[in-house]
């Protein structure tokens, strides 16, 4: 078994599996996101505010994707720590148009940050700046100047501005993750 | 980070604005949720300078959503539901003034107005004559003045308006007014909700208004006729309430003549009284208890029949004061805020956590704000607006800050059975108690007088090291120095004397010439100044070296005397460097 699995991964044919946890605080859009990520056959029309979490499969060229959409809502936001472990990369979905809240994902991002099951792995963080569409969202810069994004020394991150109800910027971070999960 | 902000680590700082131009007090801001999406937004009522510029302002997030302008000074504002239409929109209600003014949509929708009262009919009849040109308006001056001060029914504010009038202005004032009939108005102090019949946080509530009239009215949501009337012994000046109308509610009233007034459902006068020390400037319900904050920076707790909790001492007057409930979490809490730009959280007397503001708040409102359940608006003094957000992960330990007996206390000691021994000495004492009683007298007489004798003996044979012969008091003290065999023995020896000093004085040695040798064993002293200490040195060496030790007498000596007067017993230490060797 072992033999045959490394030879369909040698050949290619074998896609490797990635766990992704994407977080946020509630109303940010992970779930659209991911909903715009899956193949179009398989998209929901509603979406609804998680309860607890989802879990999503889908598959890229190269990389077979199991995205855990975690609830953003503070009651549920004790949960995110434990799949920590498992998880190879992390997408951190951000409101830009809810200033207010801003302190609040940063908070939450550097508890994340700071776990002992993330601090010291090289994992990469992708930041969606969503919601570019709203007329008083800020840019991706500020987004990253709000949330001191410059800080994060160890780990590989990138933050790209999205629109999740159209899919507009989704793939291109997906497309930097696949290349920081492949090297 | 916000640690630094003086905070606790509790609270994130979502949003300052120190020049927001938002000039209010805790009864004209509430959150509610105005569009039905879910996010609530912030509803103010600014004061603006107090006669120009007030508007209902409405914020969301950081920005302001809106803003209409109020004919009068806000009193209070209220956000409610008055009917049962879906979405489940929340209309606003103002007091200003004596009308209720109800925003739907933040559109005006409804105009409420107070009910007239009572108009002195002598009033009535001297206006009457006026209006007929009977008598000029000097007269009518005159006997509005004698009205006023005799009558039980207060004047209008027509007449009270008159009154202060110059005489120039009289003839114009009654000309304008004299064709309009008199009405007395009052005005709104206060206002609250109150659910109709269902405890739903989206039920249909009625209004609670109080008014400078000391009346409390309940006004029914949908077609604001006056439900209940309820009168106080005097004017209201904050209220909270609780309850349902239809079942059984509870308006707690403080008032203008510094006492708290509780009324309750099918009572027209109020059913308990709580009577403070000084006057209250805040009042909010925790639980089934009310904290009132008072003039004299105290903050007090009561049950709701009026029984007085605790009271504890707050470090500056106290500014504005709000509930502070997290359902979610089961946490509730009271904010104060002081005049020392500090806003103190407590539940019940213990101090939880204190936030430090930039500026002094004058009012405070603790709900959910957008979508963050745990939101704390403040705005200042200045005008400046301050949101900030609970911490998902804050903790208030509910430690006991008040100074009183320690925990250990009142741990319950392990105290151990009583014992057969224990009963019989008990039993022995109480039956022979007054025996016991002579036999100890007895025995601490006797030891007196042992004492006694032992010490004239000593006076007598000048045994002490204090002589307090009137000729010469003399006082010493020797220190030995050294490990041995040689030591130096230094005697410090003073006059104590007023202002005579002592002469013909000597020191000699008294010791055992098998064990010590002493340089010389027979000094003189010279003149002694009283007060002053005078060290007297001189050198032991012992010469055994068998480890004992021995006492050296010294005797103070007066020439021509045989006895002493004062003798000192040195106890002299085992040479040690006699045994080293």
């Amino acid at each position: 078994m072992g033999l045959l699995d490394k030879l369909s991964g040698w050949l290619g044919l074998k896609k490797k599996e990635v766990n992704v946890l994407c977080l946020g605080l509630d109303n940010s859009g992970k779930t659209t996101i991911i909903n715009q990520l899956k193949p179009a056959n398989a998209q929901a029309q509603d979406i609804v505010p998680t309860i607890g979490f989802n879990i999503e499969k889908f598959k890229n060229s190269s990389l077979s994707f199991t995205v855990f959409d975690m609830s953003g809502q503070s009651r549920y936001r004790n949960l995110w720590e434990h799949y920590y472990k498992e998880s190879h990369a992390i997408i951190f979905v951000i409101d830009s148009g809810d200033k207010l809240r801003m302190v609040v994902a940063k908070e939450e991002l550097d508890t994340l940050l700071s776990h002992e099951d993330i601090r010291g792995r090289k994992m990469p963080v992708l930041f969606y700046a969503n919601k570019m569409d709203l007329r008083d969202a800020v840019s991706s810069v500020k987004v990253s100047q709000m949330l001191c994004l410059e800080n994060i020394r160890d780990k590989p991150w990138h933050i790209c501005a999205s629109n999740a109800i159209r899919g507009e910027g989704l793939q291109e971070g997906l497309d930097w993750l696949q290349e920081q999960i492949a090297q | 980070m916000s640690e630094s902000s003086g905070n606790g680590g509790k609270w994130l700082d979502a949003h300052y604005d120190p020049v927001a131009g938002l000039f209010t007090f805790s009864p004209c801001v509430d959150l509610a949720d105005l569009s039905g999406d879910g996010e609530s937004r912030l509803v103010v009522g600014d004061l603006g300078s107090g006669s120009t510029g007030m508007k209902l302002k409405v914020f969301r997030g950081t920005a302001l959503l809106s803003e209409s302008t109020l004919l009068d000074l806000p009193a209070g504002l209220v956000a409610f539901f008055m009917d049962l239409h879906e979405p489940r929109i929340p209309a606003v209600a103002v007091a200003s003034g004596p009308c209720v003014y109800v925003y739907k949509n933040l559109r005006p929708y409804f105009k409420f107005t107070l009910p007239g009262l009572e108009v002195n009919s002598l009033e009535q009849d001297v206006w009457q004559q006026a209006r007929e040109g009977q008598i000029d308006p000097l007269t009518l001056k005159e006997m509005l003045e004698s009205i006023r001060k005799k009558a039980d029914v207060p004047l209008s504010m027509r007449s009270l308006r008159f009154l202060s009038l110059e005489t120039d202005d009289m003839d114009d004032f009654v000309q304008l007014h004299k064709q309009q009939p008199i009405r007395r108005q009052t005005v709104i102090t206060c206002i609250g909700t109150l659910k109709k019949s269902t405890a739903d946080d989206d039920g249909v509530s009625c209004l609670v208004i109080g008014t400078e009239s000391s009346d409390v009215y309940v006004l029914d949501p949908e077609a604001f006729v006056i439900l209940s009337k309820m009168s106080l012994p005097a004017a209201p000046t904050m209220m909270d309430v609780t309850g349902q109308f239809d079942v059984e509610f509870r308006i707690t009233v403080a008032c203008r003549d510094g006492n708290i007034y509780v009324l309750r459902r099918e009572l027209d006068k109020p059913k308990y009284c709580i009577k403070l020390s000084s006057h209250p400037v805040g009042l909010v319900r925790v639980g089934k208890n009310v904290m009132v904050g008072c003039t004299d920076e105290s903050l007090q707790g009561f049950t709701q029949k009026g029984k007085k909790l605790w009271r504890t001492v707050l470090a500056a007057p106290i500014t504005t004061m709000a509930a502070m409930d997290l359902p979610t979490r089961g946490f509730q809490a009271v904010l104060v805020g002081l005049a020392n730009c500090e806003v103190q959280l407590y539940r019940d007397k213990n101090l939880l956590s204190t936030i430090k503001t930039p500026d002094v708040v004058t009012s405070i409102c603790f709900g959910r704000y957008g979508r963050e359940d745990g939101t704390l608006i403040m705005t200042t003094k200045g005008g400046g607006l301050m949101v900030k957000i609970l911490k998902r992960t804050a903790v208030f330990d509910d430690r006991d800050g008040a100074p009183g007996p320690p925990l250990a206390q009142s741990v319950r000691l392990n105290v151990p059975k009583k014992t057969k021994l224990y009963v019989d000495q008990t039993l022995r004492e109480r039956e022979n108690g007054l025996a016991m009683h002579r036999a100890f007298q007895m025995d601490l007489s006797r030891m007196r007088l042992t004492a006694a004798k032992a010490y004239v003996k000593a006076l007598e044979s000048s045994l002490a090291p204090v002589s307090s012969s009137i000729s010469e008091p003399l006082k010493m003290n020797a220190v030995v120095q050294g490990l041995g065999p040689s030591f130096k023995l230094t005697l410090n020896v003073q006059n104590t004397a007023a202002c005579r000093p002592a002469t013909n004085l000597a020191i000699s040695f008294l010791y055992d010439e098998g064990l010590y040798r002493m340089r010389n064993p027979y000094m003189r002293i010279p003149l002694l100044v009283p007060g002053l200490v005078y060290p007297v040195e001189t050198s032991v060496e012992c010469t055994s070296d068998k480890g004992i030790s021995d006492i050296i007498k010294v005797f103070v000596l007066h020439e021509g005397r045989s006895c002493p007067l004062l003798t000192a017993h040195i106890n002299m230490p085992v040479s040690e460097g006699e045994m080293l060797n």
